[in-house]
């Protein structure tokens, strides 16, 4: 009866089923496939997370030079701005987008569309997380721990990238104002004179006044800045003059 | 019950589907002369992952997805014709005339033609025109099959067509 039956399959199906039979090929069990699954959400996860922690770095580390506000003054401003981007973690960030693009890729909901619509998701949700982290203290406390010398792995990253200069930002608090301008003090407890013109810019024109936070654009020679721009700037990041905090320190 | 490790059933799914997998590899796989075999792996392949696959989903696509992937590692390995590792055509969202059902004549005279011409259209098209025309699969199943987007699988399809058309008068 059986002969019967083997002789009704086909080749094909004789020598599967002989295989099988055998024991030679065993299926793999359900968690085998869960594991597979949970592994690349995981790694996800992981690489989003970086990659949000990345771009808000960059966007910190402009923001502590002043490069950030660079646009701001006009077409020599966003020269002077793309000349100080930090390409390496840039280069770094699209990185990790790239491997979070094909890693949602084994989706379907996203291979089912094309790479330009799940990449610009992804970069929108990055981009946007990112400014949120921005707005919290996160970097500017880990900055801080890194002054300090409390934070021992990345603090050399934070020293480095967040005190890095800008050759034409010169970011600072007002300490007193002068006849022709203003003194500020730097995060790197410079005290630099700032002179204003009639042509020094005010994109977002405003009173400066002692203990303003600004960001001055122009060259400097020595101590002093002939402002080709002023702008007042809001963010509280925290930072605290490198003096104050040996002060801190030594106490 | 397949998943619950029983030979049996598995037995009636391959009865199912040899003829289509066997033809989706001699079509596919023009001129490998071990199509056949590699039909047979898939098979294989197919009941050592069985327990991936979600019961609440049609089981041809998923099957034709193994054979997808056992037929490009065929591919490579011979290395008788190009793969490219990135296609332009999955980048930007693409304007597609919808899915639409092709008179049955016309699909037989479709089904003739691309015959004829399997040999001189790469992989690129030839698959997902005999995925379309052979097989008989929707746009979605062979955006599965491939992890295409659809409208990616409308323009290979446009374009193998207007492909074989400019090889058929030269025949």
């Amino acid at each position: 009866m059986n002969t019967d039956n083997n002789s009704q399959k086909s080749p094909l199906t004789n020598k599967v089923l002989d295989k099988l039979q055998s024991g030679q090929i065993k299926m793999h069990p359900k968690k085998y496939f869960i594991l597979k699954t949970a592994l690349i959400v995981l790694s996800v996860i992981i690489v989003a997370f970086f990659t949000l922690y990345l771009i808000s770095f960059i966007i910190f580390a402009m923001r502590a030079s002043g490069a950030w506000y660079l646009p701001n003054f006009g077409f020599y401003g966003l020269k002077a701005f793309l000349a100080f981007l930090p390409w390496l973690l840039i280069l770094m960030a699209a990185a990790l987008i790239i491997v979070l693009e094909i890693l949602v890729k084994h989706f379907s909901f996203a291979y089912r569309r094309p790479i330009f619509y799940s990449a610009l998701g992804i970069i929108i949700i990055t981009l946007s997380g990112s400014l949120v982290i921005d707005k919290t203290r996160f970097h500017s406390n880990l900055f801080r721990g890194a002054q300090e010398g409390s934070l021992p792995v990345a603090g050399k990253i934070y020293r480095g990238f967040g005190m890095a200069k800008c050759r034409d930002a010169h970011r600072g608090a007002v300490s007193k104002i002068t006849n022709d301008g203003f003194l500020i003090e730097t995060r790197r407890s410079e005290t630099l004179t700032v002179i204003i013109t009639p042509d020094t810019r005010f994109p977002f024109a405003a009173d400066i006044k002692e203990n303003d936070n600004v960001i001055i654009f122009g060259k400097r020679d020595n101590g002093t800045i002939q402002a080709f721009g002023v702008r007042k700037i809001n963010d509280d990041l925290n930072i605290v003059p490198r003096r104050r905090i040996q002060m801190r320190l030594d106490k | 019950m397949v998943q619950s490790g029983q030979i049996e059933p598995f037995e009636i799914l391959i009865k199912r589907y040899e003829e289509k997998m066997k033809r989706y590899a001699r079509k596919f796989l023009f001129g490998y002369e071990d199509a056949e075999d590699l039909a047979q792996e898939v098979f294989l392949k197919s009941y050592i992952n069985i327990k991936s696959f979600d019961v609440s989903k049609k089981f041809s696509p998923w099957l034709y997805r193994i054979a997808h992937n056992e037929f490009i590692n065929a591919i490579k390995k011979k290395g008788r014709e190009p793969l490219s590792f990135f296609n332009s055509d999955v980048l930007f969202p693409q304007l597609v005339s919808k899915e639409k059902a092709d008179g049955e004549i016309n699909k037989r005279e479709l089904r003739q033609r691309l015959d004829r011409c399997l040999n001189e259209l790469s992989s690129k098209y030839r698959e997902p025109l005999v995925l379309y025309y052979f097989e008989e699969l929707s746009y979605k199943e062979i955006a599965d099959v491939l992890r295409v987007p659809i409208a990616t699988v409308g323009i290979r399809l446009q374009r193998g067509k207007k492909i074989m058309k400019s090889l058929l008068p030269k025949k």
